[in-house]
């Protein structure tokens, strides 16, 4: 019995000496960060800090946050997926016209949305896991495609006259219990799964091992092909539920420019949330605070009269930032 | 004897020759353009086209050609400067820029060359900040380019609120780069665009010779090829690459005053329009045989892709009418860049499989096979090829660092 008790003292003591401890110095920086901005705003513009206005800003960081997820995902295995945007495009376009056109019920289009975002996911997956290319020459090329498929979907005009079906998803009161939107709550429990399966399961930890080294991840045994694909599938599925978000998010029109920029402001989201551009090296609690502030900036430029185009600037700086105070953590780890 | 050793060194046979050439990027997008010309021509024949595709077309087409190429060229020397090189941010550097210009045109009144080397400087300092970040503080440059993308793309729209400046001044700049007719001989060819002589031959020239004739070029190869080999051989890397974002700079600023005379008024979205500058450059350098990891590329082919994918979208617009055509033309960009790096990718690692592969170190450098060690397919296949590749391993792992 004692044999045993060491041997779970000893399992736990490899465990706690391999995993990462559970707040990484970025994620504490990151809500210091965040929590700094929301008071200054708070003061500042008294509007701020009254729920009228945080939660719209939680449904619009959801997007961002869960697609973000995969990109973490993506980004771990040194990989990179700049189609994001056109996939979310496609995804709500095809939704948007069913639900017009077929008046197609909740559950149903929600279905279709996440289909048509995994089936293009997992054509990048499979050109970036077979093709021997580079995933951003891939994506970049899938991007161009899947904005045509998009705009063919669109016809030459919006799609008008939307039904309210994913209002649950949306800003209004339908989108929200106890005040909590159901947006960034779904956004949380993916995060949290995510967090989960990268922290403790052997797929997870494989992942990190792909984008540590994807030749002694092979000799360790590791399907790598069939991962990097199941990744890039899942970075399309979340696009696709992201899609949903942004189709209740507006107004009963959608337009062509749906999902446009989407993959920078991601890409953004999940850098400023110190994953490692490299690969083998990043968290999924990092990317949702990272997509939390991006869109605290964006909102807070606005809520302040400032342009709102100098919400670019501000999320340029922060990459800066936020990667800046990472290389320099690293160096220091290094030296140690 | 001689024959052995000739069977032995796999000296190259005609047919062998005849393969060499073919797989040539150059020659390949040669091949392509005169195709499509070709096709284009029996199509017009044929009275399927929406309007006259005749020399005088493609000579104007020609107007949106010079842009492309300059900010191909940006990226063939900061891609080939290696190290994950690229550069997201050369959009939002030609909007910058050519705000500069206009600005200092319209608003300060100064003259047309100072307010274009006031330009070009703005650019070239745009180029300097990402690459004293990407080169000096170890950003990656996807990162460096990212941030500063947003940046500048903030800056150009925010300094004059979203309007675009435009004045009699800029007005008269248009000509620069309006149709002209050739001198002399003018009579015989069609109209070119004035701008392909006053921007793209002067920079093209010059950034063939420093490429090729100069030591700066040799550097920026070694750089991209072995960072670390370099260092070893003695070549400054950091300032080599600061150097080649400085280039791109300056190329989006000469982008910059170019926009400026085409749409004869400085837009302070220029560049970041819709998806942007920066993809089409980067797809067209990687059609033009610029491989990703650095270390590889040809202006001459980099030149010809802009032109293979200029006269392919002028070619759509007389095919495809209005709002479609656009569409199609997206649809272009994607299946040229996906097709001509997937078939990319597996020529290599056929010709890679195919080889009598010797030992030696200088052997290997000496097939040319610079592996695409980032991607985790490309380490595989080395993988089930057997760890004989001494060049490989020491490569995919000086580039996972």
């Amino acid at each position: 019995m004692s044999e045993s008790a060491v041997k779970t003292q000893q399992q736990r003591v490899n465990t706690r000496k391999i995993l990462p401890p559970f707040v990484t110095g970025q994620e504490i920086v990151l809500i210091g960060v965040i929590v700094v901005l929301w008071v200054i705003l708070g003061l500042t513009t008294p509007a701020f800090l009254a729920a009228g206005s945080v939660g719209p800003l939680l449904v619009q960081v959801a997007p961002i946050a869960i697609i973000g997820v995969g990109m973490t995902f993506v980004i771990i295995t040194a990989g990179i997926d700049v189609s994001v945007g056109s996939i979310v495009m496609v995804a709500a376009v095809v939704t948007a016209r069913s639900l017009v056109e077929f008046g197609l019920p909740f559950w149903p289009a929600l279905l279709l949305s996440l289909l048509v975002g995994a089936a293009l996911g997992a054509l990048n997956g499979v050109l970036v896991a077979y093709g021997r290319v580079h995933a951003i020459i891939i994506t970049f090329g899938t991007m161009n495609l899947f904005r045509f498929i998009g705009l063919q979907v669109f016809g030459s005009s919006t799609v008008n006259n939307m039904p309210p079906t994913f209002n649950f998803f949306g800003r209004g009161d339908a989108g929200s219990t106890l005040g909590i939107p159901h947006a960034f709550a779904i956004a949380v429990v993916i995060t949290a799964i995510a967090w989960w399966y990268l922290r403790y399961t052997k797929g997870g930890r494989s992942l990190y091992a792909i984008g540590g080294n994807a030749h002694a991840a092979r000799l360790a045994g590791i399907k790598v092909q069939p991962r990097i694909l199941m990744v890039y599938a899942l970075t399309g599925l979340l696009a696709g539920l992201a899609a949903c978000m942004t189709l209740a998010a507006g107004t009963s029109t959608l337009d062509q420019s749906v999902g446009t920029g989407r993959e920078l402001q991601v890409i953004a989201a999940v850098v400023i949330g110190g994953t490692s551009i490299i690969g083998g090296r990043g968290s999924v609690v990092g990317t949702l605070l990272g997509a939390l502030l991006v869109q605290t900036v964006s909102s807070g430029v606005v809520q302040l009269g400032w342009p709102s185009q100098l919400a670019f600037f501000f999320v340029g700086l922060f990459i800066v930032i936020a990667v800046g105070t990472d290389l320099v953590r690293e160096r220091a780890r290094r030296r140690s | 004897m001689t024959t052995q050793t000739t069977a032995q060194r796999r000296g190259p046979s005609l047919g062998e020759r005849v393969g060499l050439f073919a797989q040539d990027r150059g020659i390949q997008l040669l091949i392509l353009v005169v195709i499509l010309v070709v096709v284009m021509s029996i199509l017009n024949g044929a009275g399927v086209t929406i309007g006259r595709v005749n020399s005088d077309y493609f000579a104007s087409a020609l107007i949106s050609f010079v842009p492309l190429a300059l900010l191909a060229i940006a990226q063939l020397f900061v891609i080939t400067s290696g190290k994950g090189g690229i550069d997201l941010s050369v959009g939002s550097m030609v909007s910058l820029s050519g705000m500069a210009f206009g600005i200092s045109l319209v608003d300060w009144g100064w003259t047309v060359p100072a307010a274009m080397i006031f330009a070009v400087i703005v650019g070239t300092g745009l180029g300097a900040i990402n690459g004293l970040l990407s080169a000096y503080l170890g950003y990656p440059a996807l990162i460096t380019t990212l941030a500063t993308y947003y940046a500048y793309r903030s800056i150009a729209l925010v300094v004059t609120d979203q309007k675009p400046v435009s004045g009699s001044e800029i007005q008269d700049f248009y000509q620069s780069v309006a149709a002209v007719e050739l001198p002399l001989i003018g009579g015989q060819l069609p109209l070119f665009p004035l701008g392909l002589f006053t921007f793209f031959l002067p920079v093209a020239v010059i950034a063939w010779l420093v490429l090729n004739r100069t030591a700066y070029g040799r550097k920026l190869y070694a750089i991209g090829t072995n960072d670390t080999a370099a260092q070893w051989a003695g070549v400054d890397t950091r300032r080599t690459r600061l150097t080649a974002f400085m280039v791109s700079g300056l190329l989006s600023g000469l982008v910059g005053v170019y926009t400026v005379a085409q749409f004869a008024s400085a837009r302070p979205d220029a560049g970041t329009a819709g998806s942007g500058m920066a993809l089409p450059a980067i797809t067209i350098a990687v059609l033009g045989g610029v491989a990703i990891t650095g270390g590889i590329g040809k202006l001459g082919s980099v030149a010809l892709a802009a032109l293979l994918i200029t006269w392919l979208n002028a070619s759509i617009l007389m095919l495809v009418p209005g709002n479609e055509g656009a569409q199609v033309q997206l649809l272009a960009l994607g299946v040229v860049l996906l097709g001509a790096s997937l078939l990319d990718g597996w020529l290599q690692n056929r010709r890679k499989r195919g080889a009598v592969k010797p030992p030696t170190l200088t052997a290997a450098i000496a097939l040319g096979d610079k592996p695409m060690v980032d991607t985790p397919a490309a380490d595989t296949t080395a993988a089930a090829q057997g760890i004989d590749e001494p060049v490989d391993s020491a490569d995919s792992e000086s580039d996972s660092r």
